[in-house]
């Protein structure tokens, strides 16, 4: 039985589960750098998600439709600047107000647009990059068969998050951008003294930011799914959120953190495929990520350091 | 948030005027975005928010059914805003709330045969209890490793809802195709206002709702004249004077997020035995994250939480009337309750509004 669980495909899939969570856990962690708080990925997930379907639904073009569902995130993640730089509200509650905001947005666009609640009818996705004929006969048959599942099935974004997590690594710690911009979540009066703009690099980073938690949500629509169903990030902005503390405040940690809650969600999908061998509710395999969430947070947190001034708002003195 | 400091009894009215301005500020500038995201969909808001009030205040029955819906919102409410003031988000409430609902369907079965006051009184401190524990782990993980309660409480609300739904689809499940559990008997009930109050008729508004204003009155107490009330404000004030001045904040955060638990905990309980008399998934319409824009609008004032909470369920009641009168789709609600809570924390907008750009009073509050 364990070599029907463990294929290629079930490593194909923790790859392919990460990937929204890994974009929204590096928006996080680009936003936390700069001293925002940003629990509203949840929310900008999900816009983008229901706006990558309809820009697709409009335009005929996924690819238009996942830079879309990217403005649409960062024009969410404006708001959230707005409130918590601008007129310095509580960053959580700023968050929380865009997350229902989101919910009610796309519940309401999807009555008034698609004429119904629940889910819409199926887009044109996103395909796979590569498309090789490789050897499907003997040894060399079958590892291929892992090589093309693991390292070549998948689709752009997956890809992408990949390039934006080792690019988003090197530029936070090897770029005069990566240093100002942790020199604003550390200690903002020292940046604002030697003349970096508090203001600007912060809105800067929480639209980056909802640039990204669009983006997962465009992964999860135009190349997971294929339709928009109400709510169906389903927690996954602030299990992103727990990812990028595990992977302390790093894209490349918050990517590997990710894979771990990927995994458990790919194997929680495969197992309830034994259901009949397994005899455990499907219930308790669907927990799993949000167990394996507190389990991780309870593990590592205290040893994780958050930038120092995150959470707080930023007034020139 | 928490303020410690009492006004003068002279200024008070004034005080409490100038509180309320700022709620009721943002309540009309949301309705008025509201109204302008209904034309742009192209519908008449007007009608709708005409509808919508027909809906919530037009007789006894849809006065009751106001009063059946603000109840699960004040328990919530309320226990959201008590995490506020000791500086604690409890975003989870609605997970608290399942675990609430659950031990109720649970015990009401067990009990049947007692006397119904009994009922009454254990099922709620059963219900109470469990939402409590539901919220320790977060609370423990909060004091001690630091974890945010955002994320913890959230995470324990998926699992209470994948819990549930295990129950009434497996071991809990009554007989039947449909997933949920066996109806209490009337004795783990809780009974119904019209009995009382006939011109409620055929409302469902139950006893849960005097529960709830009885508890917010209670908590209001607890938190300006016990200890115990006194270190939750204290620790949300300022966490580092109060460990300095002598109160330990693990211990305090732990027992407010507990306190929370319980009041969300009581939302699940009042639902089952007043409203469903039953468990089933969808049995919470969201309470729990309604419950923060209900703290929010009240500024985390336990009586602030009656009226807030009347208010939202009000248009939750109103909004099934809105859509079958007006044709607007009843999400436009949620879409007013977010606006509500960014209007009421980012204040600044309603004071600009009403012409107090006295700065002073803007970051005297901000904080």
């Amino acid at each position: 039985m364990l070599a029907d669980i463990f294929t290629p495909d079930l490593f194909a899939s923790a790859i392919r589960m990460a990937t929204p969570l890994a974009l929204a856990a590096i928006g996080g962690t680009i936003c936390e750098r700069s001293g925002i708080v940003n629990i509203a990925l949840e929310g900008m997930m999900l816009f983008g998600a229901f706006m990558g379907v309809i820009g697709t639904m409009y335009t005929g073009s996924p690819w238009l439709g996942a830079l879309i569902a990217m403005v649409s995130g960062m024009g969410l993640a404006l708001v959230h600047a707005f409130a918590s730089i601008t007129l310095r509200t509580d960053q959580v509650v700023s968050g929380t107000a865009i997350n229902i905001l989101s919910l009610g947005l796309t519940g309401f666009l999807m009555e008034v647009i698609i004429g119904h609640p629940g889910t819409t009818d199926p887009v044109a996705r996103l395909m796979p990059v590569f498309n090789i004929n490789g050897p499907t006969e003997g040894v060399l048959g079958s590892v291929w068969r892992w090589v093309d599942t693991i390292v070549f099935s998948y689709t752009p974004i997956v890809y992408l998050a990949i390039i934006i997590a080792v690019v988003g690594q090197w530029a936070l710690f090897r770029t005069r951008w990566g240093l100002r911009l942790r020199a604003l979540g550390e200690h903002p009066r020292a940046a604002d003294t030697v003349g970096i703009s508090v203001i600007r690099g912060r809105y800067s980073a929480v639209i980056v930011s909802g640039a990204l938690g669009g983006l997962a949500g465009a992964n999860l629509t135009l190349e997971q799914v294929g339709s928009f169903t109400e709510n169906m990030t389903n927690g996954r902005g602030f299990i992103a959120l727990a990812a990028n503390i595990f992977g302390r405040w790093t894209p490349a940690g918050s990517y590997l953190a990710s894979l771990l809650f990927g995994f458990a969600d790919a194997l929680q999908i495969k197992l309830q495929l034994f259901r009949d061998v397994i005899k455990i509710p499907s219930q308790f395999f669907l927990m799993l990520p949000y167990v394996l969430t507190v389990i991780v947070l309870a593990g590592v947190v205290g040893r994780a350091v958050a930038p120092a001034a995150v959470g707080k708002p930023y007034e020139k003195g | 948030m928490p303020e410690l400091k009492t006004e003068h009894s002279t200024s008070r009215l004034a005080a409490v005027l100038r509180e309320l301005a700022v709620p009721l500020v943002s309540v009309a500038i949301a309705a008025i975005i509201g109204s302008i995201i209904m034309l742009i969909a192209g519908f008449d808001p007007l009608a709708a928010y005409a509808a919508m009030f027909k809906g919530a205040f037009g007789g006894g029955r849809q006065i009751g059914e106001t009063m059946l819906r603000s109840t699960p919102l004040m328990f919530t409410g309320l226990a959201v805003a008590y995490g506020f003031r000791a500086g604690l988000f409890n975003i989870g409430a609605e997970g608290q709330l399942f675990m609430g609902g659950l031990s109720a369907a649970w015990l009401g079965i067990v009990l049947a045969g007692m006397p119904r006051p009994l009922n009454i009184i254990l099922m709620l401190v059963a219900g109470a209890a469990i939402g409590a524990a539901w919220a320790f782990i977060p609370a423990l993980l909060k004091a001690k490793v630091g974890a945010h309660e955002v994320i913890t409480t959230m995470m324990f609300t998926y699992i209470g809802r994948y819990i549930v739904s295990w129950l009434v689809t497996g071991p809990l499940k009554a007989e039947g195709q449909i997933p949920q559990t066996n109806r209490l008997p009337v004795e783990s009930t809780l009974p119904k206002m019209h009995e009382m109050l006939p011109f409620l008729t055929p409302s469902r508004v139950h006893l849960g709702f005097v529960v709830a204003i009885i508890l917010a009155f209670f908590i209001w107490w607890v938190l300006k004249y016990t200890s115990l009330g006194y270190e939750s404000r204290a620790v949300g004030y300022n966490p580092w004077a109060s460990e300095t001045g002598g109160i330990s904040v693990s211990a305090t955060t732990i027992k407010a997020l507990c306190i929370s638990g319980a009041l969300a905990g009581l939302a699940g309980v009042t639902e089952v035995m007043g409203v469903h008399m039953r468990l089933f998934d969808q049995f919470s319409a969201g309470f729990g994250f309604t419950g923060i824009a209900v703290a929010l609008l009240a500024k985390n004032n336990p009586i602030g939480v009656i009226a807030a909470a009347i208010l939202f369920g009000g248009l939750s009641a109103g909004g099934g009337t809105m859509q079958l009168e007006a044709d607007v789709p009843q999400k436009v609600i949620l879409i007013i309750q977010a606006l509500i809570i960014f209007l009421v924390a980012a204040e600044q907008i309603a004071r600009w509004v009403i012409g107090w750009t006295d700065r002073r009073g803007a970051t005297e509050h901000a904080g």
